[in-house]
């Protein structure tokens, strides 16, 4: 028998196991607040609901009415023990968890750390223009190559970052060539994306780029005053720089006969102090240049300095607080018709809306490390991540796993660190995590917590990633409870996946 | 000179301000010397880390090896007592979590791991040690049904031609 | 300076093997006995001060190093 406390009297009384197991977090404030006080209830996967607080305090004192509405919500989610269909539960937590079926699939490619962009968050592995030592070999370029289609993965993405990849163009090329030739005999979805500051791009590359199909991809950290003053170009207005290229881009892909809602060329935000305030003013930027999504990222700690960390940093409720404005201002345009969506409310939405889980590495349990993603420098080290590499490039050498010239495939991603990051992102076994009804939802980086709490474990109260991620799931699970049907209609709107097959490289079966 | 931090449990949290140094005992029905371990381990690239008995107890202590890196006396050692005690819980906590979980936990890693191999290629066998050097068999697998589940000899026995007891003879 | 490691928190293995990575330290000696439950180390160096910081550094190799192996000598 179990038996819990009335709320009014405080007398046990019998339950009988009415709940089946359960998270929950209340969300919304106090009871008497404006959105009075809800309860969040996740199942163990993924099923969730939310619930006035006395509707809470009824199921979880098994007191709810068998022929009430509410007990037929809960059995609709599989929420209460004696109607717990155990199937349904495996196999919606397997298919949450389908990402682990295969291998790294996302491959990053350092083609140069030469830039000649300064940008006041960068992590601290750039290089000057002059560092040609920086350049990746074409020998080493091959050897990453083979490395990489190694991958148990059946779908691989090359992407190449930096410095700035534009400045080792003929690297670029050449990896593209190679790997598409290479993959002749092997049959993966092949596809290339790069991140760039299109300051170095010409008519030229670009046709070259178009021609191979490569994704572009940008970065833009809001209108051009801000963006100046955080990307840096010696000469020039880095947003000056940009932006024509934005448009070309986007022309070309109409001339193509794309869909421009589909393709479109993406851009990046990286959220400094200075972007709390202008909120407004970022969205209104990503609106103008035809953008269709917009990642409000908060900056990360693998920046540049201390005393850089000391200007660009900001506590993590201010972050949220302009988190929920922009959040709020980007609904408000879809209502009238723009058509723009946030990024960390399209993973989190497509998670808990469809079941499915769209493989951010992330954001999922056990992380992307090694066995969804990998990094490989300039010089053919193989990292676990950007991170982890830029973590070595400032010194600690924790995340390398191995190099191109002479590591095995199996050896990289069984390394014992790929192990380590593997147990440290389950969280499953993560305290606080599974006190949380996020946890099917969720995600945390075991280098983030290295660098920001001395373990890959970390501790989650202690952690700003799980504050964000925590804070976010927070604003999406309100306006699930409260918003409108027009709002609801956006928020769906948000979790469909449409395929970009243009970028999909040719490549016949074998 | 030993002292106690403000908010710190006396006699539980001692510090030597001058030595930037701190003494944390440990109560061991709470925290099993593993979780110890684990907070310990976290700690020695900064701290030089002790750990003694005291009955039940284990005792902890915390030498700041850059004692110019403890801001503010005092405080420092109270933030660092602080962090030492949280990862001291998490580990705990953790630890129980893992032998609650470990078969969800084991099944998610080996399955993503055993996709992210795949299996071995001909490259992959040719440079497995396939050599006979004796390896761990804690459960007995390579050993056969005789080997494993044969009656004892009786001491000073002779074994007869099937390995068995001796048989009586004419 | 003098360290006593107790035998239910280090590994005898451990300390032995952190010494042998010690023992090259020029103008360091190092005296292992035992003291019913304590593996006892005194490091005597050139000055206190040195002393003080290898013995401390000791610790924290063999503590390392006790962890490794997953705790005491069975």
């Amino acid at each position: 028998m179990t038996t819990a406390p009335d709320a009014e009297t405080d007398t046990p009384i019998e339950t009988g196991g009415y709940a089946a197991f359960h998270r929950f977090r209340p969300i919304g404030g106090p009871i008497d607040g404006p959105i009075g006080g809800r309860v969040v209830v996740t199942s163990i996967e993924g099923e969730w609901i939310v619930l006035e607080a006395a509707e809470y305090s009824a199921y979880a004192q098994g007191r709810v009415d068998p022929s009430s509405a509410l007990h037929q919500r809960l059995v609709d989610r599989n929420l209460v023990r004696a109607h717990f269909d155990a199937r349904r539960a495996a196999l919606g937590y397997r298919r949450r968890k389908r990402f682990i079926h295969s291998g790294p699939n996302l491959h990053i490619v350092v083609v140069t750390l030469r830039c000649n962009e300064t940008c006041v968050y960068c992590h601290a592995s750039r290089a000057d223009l002059d560092a040609v030592h920086t350049d990746m070999t074409i020998e080493t370029a091959e050897r990453t190559v083979d490395m990489i289609l190694r991958t148990t993965s059946p779908h691989v993405t090359i992407e190449f970052q930096g410095g700035e990849p534009l400045v080792n163009f003929p690297v670029v090329q050449h990896i593209v060539a190679y790997a598409t030739e290479r993959n002749r005999g092997l049959g993966k979805q092949l596809e290339f994306t790069m991140v760039s500051n299109l300051s170095l791009m010409d008519e030229t590359k670009l046709q070259w780029l178009l021609a191979h199909r490569v994704q572009l991809c940008t970065s833009i950290d809001g209108p051009k005053a801000l963006h100046d003053k955080q990307r840096k170009l010696p000469t020039l207005s880095a947003y000056d720089a940009a932006l024509p290229w934005i448009a070309r881009i986007n022309e070309a892909y109409r001339e193509a006969g794309l869909d421009p809602t589909l393709y479109h060329v993406e851009a990046l935000l990286t959220t400094t102090r200075e972007t709390l305030e202008r909120w407004r003013e970022v969205v209104d930027t990503y609106v103008a240049l035809g953008c269709r999504a917009l990642f409000l990222r908060p900056v990360d700690p693998f920046g540049f300095a201390e005393k850089t960390r000391r200007i660009v940093e900001y506590p993590r409720e201010d972050y949220l607080a302009y988190y929920r404005n922009a959040l709020d201002y980007i609904i408000e345009l879809n209502l009238q018709g723009v058509e723009i969506l946030e990024r960390y409310a399209a993973i989190f939405l497509t998670k808990i809306l469809t079941g499915d889980d769209p493989n951010f590495l992330d954001i999922r349990s056990p992380g992307g490390a090694g066995i969804g993603q990998l990094a490989y420098n300039y010089d053919g080290t193989i990292y676990s991540s950007d991170e982890g590499r830029m973590l070595g490039a400032a010194g600690d050498p924790t995340f390398v796993i191995g190099d191109v010239h002479t590591g095995r495939y199996r050896d990289i991603v069984a390394h014992p660190t790929i192990r380590a990051m593997a147990i440290a992102s389950n969280l499953e076994g993560q305290p606080d995590c599974v006190d949380c009804p996020y946890v099917p939802y969720c995600g945390t980086q075991p280098e983030h917590n290295h660098k920001t709490l001395g373990t890959m474990m970390g501790r989650m109260r202690e952690s700003s990633m799980c504050a964000v991620h925590k804070g976010i799931q927070d604003i999406l699970f309100e306006k699930l409870a409260t918003a409108d049907a027009p709002t609801l209609e956006i928020l769906r709107r948000w979790t469909t996946i449409r395929a970009r097959e243009h970028f999909l490289q040719d490549t016949p079966a074998p | 000179m030993s002292e106690s931090l403000l908010g710190m449990p006396p006699g539980r949290v001692e510090a030597d301000i001058g030595e930037a140094a701190v003494t944390l005992t440990v109560p061991g029905a709470v925290y099993p010397l593993p979780a110890v371990y684990a907070a310990a381990y976290c700690f020695i690239a900064r701290c030089y880390v002790l750990v003694d008995r005291d009955g039940e107890d284990l005792r902890v202590v915390l030498t700041a090896k850059d004692p110019a890196g403890i801001h503010g006396g005092a405080q420092g050692l109270r933030a660092l007592v602080g962090e030492f005690a949280n990862e001291l819980l998490a580990s705990a906590w953790r630890r129980e979590i893992t032998r609650q979980n470990r078969g969800l936990i084991e099944s998610v890693t080996m399955q993503a791991f055993g996709a992210a191999m795949g299996p071995p290629s001909l490259d992959d066998l040719e440079a497995f040690d396939f050599s006979d050097e004796p390896f761990d068999d804690p459960l007995g697998i390579a050993q056969s049904w005789e080997d494993k589940y044969r009656k004892p000899k009786p001491a000073g026995s002779e074994p007869g031609p099937e390995g068995g007891e001796e048989q009586g003879g004419a | 300076m003098i360290l006593r490691f107790h035998r239910e928190v280090y590994a005898g293995t451990a300390i032995d093997a952190a010494l042998g990575r010690f023992a090259a330290l020029a103008s360091t000696r190092f005296d292992r006995s035992e003291d019913g439950d304590y593996f006892v180390v005194e490091v005597t160096a050139k000055t206190e001060a040195r002393s003080r910081r290898v013995a401390l550094e000791l610790g924290n190799f063999a503590l390392g190093l006790t962890i490794e192996q997953g705790g005491p000598d069975r």
